[in-house]
């Protein structure tokens, strides 16, 4: 056994701080993963010792032996100090018998896993942290506090907008002349009539139903129109733009929003061609919008439902972003800025109730003593706000108090609202322990699948009831709320991030090499996989596996030309989107669908590296460090004979890039069969298409493949993809660390995932009722 | 600037911050207070609508010149004879699209022709928003442009009673073409719109005490580990509510000098029978705003063109607009209208009673020295519908003409009055609207 160079020493303990000095979250040894090889068998060496030579006094984790030495082995020494001290006292019957290497390896697996400062935050037993509302539960939460007072939504699977025709230019029964769904609103009638019956002079037509943002932000609702037409959005007799007047000059309106995912918005469109003296301009109108990242299109038929809404309520201030260091949304930054906002929020939210709520609960309320009915009003709105009923006190201060002391009903709402809003009562969720047990499983139920309250009447009722009490009371009603557009546009917003395709605005591709990948195409193929995800998730089997095997995917005539047979419809007519026949040669899932496939590739070519991190950091959920410095990738030009494989091989052929490219590569070699748009491809620059990958799990077992099929196949039954996608999801939902319920949650949820047959649906459900069980 | 002296003594005084000093002192409702601006003198402008013409007989002087005797119309301004101007012979002349109505509303105050649209009216073709910007637009634009002139709104669009229908009879006021700006008629709204945010915070601090009490209940029912989150929000709030209390503080001392928050009386719908008090509460808020330099143009919309308001009030069930096509042989439908018409110019002189009452902030004399009113209305009579001789009858000082006269001007195109206003208020165009109509420039014999 030789003597280590102090420089040696030194260095591993740099590395060794360092590593320990970054923010890390991992529970258990499996961090060890972040260290180099050379590192982690130095770790397990120490670990070898440490058990042998240490444990009887110190104790298996450090926690020490009463009988021995009791004190925890914590401190701040480094590893050359602790390396120091080992040689030259330790063990105490023996100090010469661990020197050198092993006193190092020694001293490095201590102060990693349990000693020094980093460690023992790492080794913290997980809790459930308090937190205030994020920005999103807030705009969630008032958005219910309104809708309390309206009627349920029911989820519907009838999509796009029912239009009503009338000849002549007002609405009159006996002119009727039609009634149809109308999948979109893009209509150029030009000077003809819209409808058979109806005169090219003269109509009124009605558009009514709902819109169902899937994402939550700031839209642009963008209406093109050369006739008169009014659009009431958000409320029936809201109006958000009114062209009641067509002046020339004028077909272009837009109104900026702030949408909430998950809600549908009442939507009345009325559109007039007047008769008259003077020209007439021809009839055009569509209904458009700029999602967040986005560009303009016309409102998709999917994002379209027909019936009939409850008013809906979305908070128009800005709420500054919430901290994300954790991956997913704390509400933790307490400062004066966010304060600020929720006095603005409560502002707001006092008007539309004094302008909006109070109305129709005043005609809704029976007797005649107006202050009383305002009590009740408020009560309610209080009591809904902070997720329990109010005892005597609270009344006083919340409604009482607010109520004595503003004569003016409408001020003396607005008064109510903005206490309540600021309160911590409402503002922190986590405030309800004196309540009951059925009100707080209700209060989890609400903030884990809607980032919301409690405010449909069903389970406001199950709650005075009291019966969500046990297992089978909670878990039927997590099943019915799991089945909510709330939850599901949070799932969809999970899936997204699983992804890491939230933010995605948009894709392009060199229009020599790829001239029909134009911006419409790419619009399609986003809404291809929008499609395809909720089918996958919200058909009766909802089966995950499907999101990496399922043969088929959602095609237009446009993604058929572009794509060929493989993406020939199914049926030869029906909806502009619709499933092309079952071929496993041409899909597998997401790992053969194009948008996400031409979003991991450059411009021109494809990116094996973009692909392999995609697949190891979101699909099999494992760490990686980000290089040590920024490289450029080798332009194709500069090595015009080699393929994407080989330019890629030789960039990270040195041995500092292999630690991580070794896994990186050889995930996105499988997928080189798909070009840079996702096309299938056998051969580039004439070579044949080299596809053979490999994987290390994190049990060790090596699995190779060849091809995105053979590559799919593993990732649909892979136990680390299972576990990173229970890990991100309960993480998004709950927003607290799965550990801080029970140390094996994950893998607890994870069993069952595989007993459910792996559905998503009975996955959040688990998810939902596991948030339930705080202690 | 007495003002701007104790506001910072007050402050020293009572021990704030210079950051909290400069926070307070930007608060755009206090910039403010004070004088005219430097160079020039105060000058406010005022745009009153009242609808479907009136009763010429018992509207205009017969003499012209200095020596005139006010008609029963113009009674109610008797008081301020001397400061008055009645403007007869100046027609709108705009033609094109649109009835009647709607150009003399939509081309009152913008002086150019309508675009081609779909909304019809009587039997003239049909037709859409303004071609142009209006003048009180126009001239809000400007003085927005010079920062001695700049106001926190610049200009405030009162209505009373407007329908809730966007159309060219109700809309007098254009921020460009095809820019109709839609008046505030709800006083509650003007009321948010104007003290919202300052009502907002003395709303806020009213309740942080009981929050504090709250914060402290809630602190105990949390786990000792996670107190410390109510904890740090908790000493924020105190330290906003230290802030907050400063502010109102001084709220106050403004308030004894003056510049109060008005209090509007309770619940107060909008409804027909509600016009005299809704009229009341928004000339109070107006007169609010100009103590406070909001804003120093402002139109004040009574109803609209064609409006309909039934003044039971006055012991009349019929609207207004349904009365106005009667023939003048119809005795009674005459008379009520000419007590219709003395009902709007009681506005005009509340309005103008306020202001004269009401001392200049910062500077000698009352905001009627420095305020003209302009009354007008989209027709010259109701039943013929002719825009010859539109009613024109101006208050106060503000403009800087010479006042206490009865003026004859035959038959000029409105636009040239228009000109006139922009040249009073310091900013004279070639022309504004239709170029077609102000070839001999502004009216001449104003001054």
């Amino acid at each position: 056994m030789g003597t280590i160079g102090k420089g040696h020493l030194l260095s591993v303990a740099l590395l060794i701080n360092a590593i320990c000095a970054e923010r890390i979250f991992c529970q258990d040894k499996a961090q060890i993963e972040l260290l180099s090889a050379e590192q982690s068998a130095l770790m397990e060496h120490g670990e070898k010792i440490y058990l042998q030579k240490c444990s009887m006094c110190h104790g298996a984790k450090g926690e020490g032996v009463s009988s021995r030495h009791p004190e925890p082995l914590v401190g701040d020494a480094t590893v050359a100090e602790l390396t120091k001290i080992i040689e030259e006292t330790m063990p105490e019957d023996d100090p010469q018998s661990c020197l050198g290497k092993d006193a190092a390896a020694v001293a490095a697996f201590i102060h990693y896993v349990f000693y020094s400062e980093s460690a023992i935050v790492r080794n913290r037993t997980p809790r459930i942290a308090v937190a205030r509302l994020t920005a999103n539960q807030l705009r969630q939460s008032l958005a219910d506090l309104y809708g309390h007072f309206g009627d349920t939504v029911e989820v519907t699977d009838q999509h796009g907008l029912q239009g009503t025709y009338f000849d002549g230019a007002r609405w009159k029964r006996e002119n009727k002349k039609l009634d149809r769904i109308d999948p979109t609103i893009d209509f150029d009638f030009a000077k003809a009539s819209p409808v058979d019956g109806v005169q090219a002079k003269a109509f009124y037509i009605s558009w009514e139903g709902g819109v169902k943002p899937d994402v939550t932000g700031r839209y642009e609702i963008v209406v093109r129109s050369t006739c008169s037409f009014v659009l009431d959005f958000g409320k029936i007799d809201r109006e958000l733009i009114n062209n009641h007047v067509q002046s020339e000059g004028q077909t272009e309106f837009r109104r900026s929003v702030y949408l909430l995912a998950g809600r549908v918005y009442p939507l009345k469109l009325i559109f007039v061609q007047r008769e008259r003296k003077t020209e007439q301009p021809p009839a055009r109108i569509s209904l458009g919008w700029v999602p967040p990242h986005g560009t303009e299109q016309i409102i998709p038929n999917q994002n379209l439902l027909i019936g009939d809404f409850p008013p809906v309520f979305a908070l128009q201030a800005e709420l500054p972003p919430d901290d994300r260091s954790y991956g997913y949304e704390r509400g933790v930054a307490i400062d004066r800025i966010w304060d600020e906002s929720t006095t603005a929020a409560g502002i707001e939210f006092g008007q539309i109730a004094a302008v909006e709520l109070w109305p129709s609960s005043r005609r809704r309320d029976s007797g005649d003593d107006q202050r009383a009915k305002l009590r009740s009003f408020l009560n309610e709105l209080v009591t809904t706000a902070f997720r329990q009923p109010l005892d005597d006190s609270l009344r006083k201060l919340y409604v009482d108090q607010q109520l004595n002391s503003e004569p003016d009903d409408g001020e003396a709402i607005k008064r109510a609202v903005l206490v309540a809003i600021k309160s911590p009562r409402f503002l922190y969720p986590a405030l309800d322990r004196e309540s009951s047990q059925s009100q707080r499983v209700a209060n989890r139920l609400a903030l884990t699948l809607y980032d919301s309250l409690p405010s449909d009447q069903w389970l406001i009722d199950l709650v005075r009831k009291n019966e969500l009490e046990t297992d089978l009371q909670i878990r039927a009603a997590a099943e019915r709320m799991v089945e909510d557009y709330r939850a599901r546009a949070k799932t969809r917003e999970m899936l997204y991030e699983w992804m890491n395709l939230s933010q995605v605005a948009e894709i392009t591709k060199n229009s020599a090499s790829f001239p029909d990948f134009s911006p419409e195409l790419v619009d399609e193929l986003r809404q291809s996989l929008d499609l395809f995800i909720e089918e996958v998730v919200w058909s009766k089997r909802s089966d995950f596996r499907q999101f990496f095997q399922a043969d088929w995917s959602y095609t237009t005539q446009r993604l058929e030309q572009s794509y060929g047979p493989g993406w020939r419809p199914r049926e030869n007519s029906g909806p502009k989107f619709r499933k092309t026949a079952h071929d496993r040669q041409a899909h597998c899932g997401l790992l053969t669908h194009p948008f996400l496939l031409s979003h991991l590739a450059y411009n021109d070519t494809t990116s094996p590296i973009h692909r392999g991190v995609f697949l190891i950091r979101y699909m099999l959920g494992r760490t990686l460090r980000p290089p040590a410095e920024a490289f450029t990738p080798l332009s194709p030009n500069l090595h015009p004979d080699l393929t994407t494989r080989e330019r890629v091989e030789l960039q990270t052929s040195p041995n500092e890039c292999q630690t991580c490219h070794s896994k990186i590569n050889s995930l996105g070699f499988a997928m080189e069969n798909l070009d840079a748009v996702g096309r299938f491809r056998t051969h580039e620059k004439e070579k044949a298409i080299n596809s053979a990958g490999r994987y290390t799990t994190r049990k060790g077992d090596e699995i190779k493949f060849s091809g995105v099929h053979e590559l799919a196949d593993f990732i649909a039954n892979s136990e680390d993809v299972r576990q990173a996608f229970v890990n991100r999801a309960f993480l998004h939902f709950v927003k607290q660390p799965p550990a801080a319920f029970r140390r094996s949650t994950v893998h607890v949820l994870s069993d069952r995932f595989v007993r459910n047959r792996y559905s998503i649906r009975d996955l959040i459900t688990d998810i939902a009722v596991t948030a339930t069980k705080e202690n | 600037m007495p003002n701007q002296t104790s506001r910072r003594d007050f402050l020293a005084k009572a021990g704030f911050s210079a950051a909290a000093m400069n926070l307070m002192m930007n608060l755009p409702s206090l910039r403010a207070v004070g004088a005219p601006a430097a160079g020039g003198k105060m000058q406010r402008l005022v745009f009153i609508f009242s609808p479907n013409g009136v009763i010429p007989a018992h509207f205009w002087p017969e003499q012209s010149g200095d020596s005139f005797e006010l008609k029963r119309i113009l009674q109610p301004l008797r008081e301020f004879k001397s400061r008055m101007l009645t403007l007869h012979g100046v027609c709108n002349r705009i033609k094109g699209d649109g009835d009647g109505h709607m150009r003399g509303i939509g081309c009152l105050l913008t002086g150019i022709e309508l675009f081609p649209g779909d909304v019809q009216g009587g039997s003239d073709t049909p037709a859409g928003w303004s071609k142009g910007i209006s003048v009180d637009q126009h001239i809000k634009n400007k003085l927005q442009a010079n920062p001695q002139t700049q106001t926190r709104f610049g200009s405030l669009e009162f209505g009373v009673m407007v329908p809730e229908r966007a159309d060219t009879w109700t809309r007098l006021s254009y921020a460009g073409p095809n820019q109709p700006v839609a008046p505030i008629d709800n006083p509650y709204q003007m009321f948010d719109k104007l003290y919202g945010q300052s009502k907002n915070k003395e709303l806020f601090a009213s309740v942080l005490d009981d929050l504090v009490v709250e914060f402290k209940r809630a602190e105990k029912m949390l786990a000792v580990e996670d107190q410390h989150i109510l904890q740090e929000h908790l000493a924020m709030v105190r330290d906003l509510e230290k802030g907050l209390k400063a502010e109102i503080e001084f709220a106050k001392m403004r308030s004894s000098a003056g510049h109060a928050i008005p209090k509007l009386p309770p619940n107060v719908d909008e409804q027909n029978d509600n016009i005299p008090q809704i009229s009341r509460m928004q000339m109070d808020l107006m007169v609010n705003s100009f103590v406070a330099d909001f804003a120093r143009v402002a139109t004040f919309q009574i109803t609209n063109s064609v409006g309909q308001p039934k003044m039971r009030w006055l012991g009349i069930d019929e609207g207004h607009h349904e009365l106005s096509h009667e023939p003048d042989s119809h005795e009674s439908a005459y008379e009520k209208l000419i007590k219709i018409n003395t009902w709007y110019c009681e506005q005009v002189a509340y309005l103008a009673k306020r202001l004269a009452e009401t001392p200049e902030p910062g500077g000698g004399g009352s905001l009627l020295d420095n305020t003209t009113i302009v009354w007008t209305n989209e027709l010259g009579k109701g039943n013929s519908h002719t825009r010859d001789n539109i009613p024109f009858v101006l208050v106060g000082n503000g403009l800087g003409f010479k006042m206490g006269r009865a003026l004859e001007f035959g038959k000029v195109p409105h636009n040239r009055l228009l000109m006139s206003f922009c040249e009073a208020l310091g900013y004279p165009e070639k022309s504004f609207g239709n170029p077609d109509f102000c070839a001999d420039g502004s009216l001449t014999g104003l001054s």
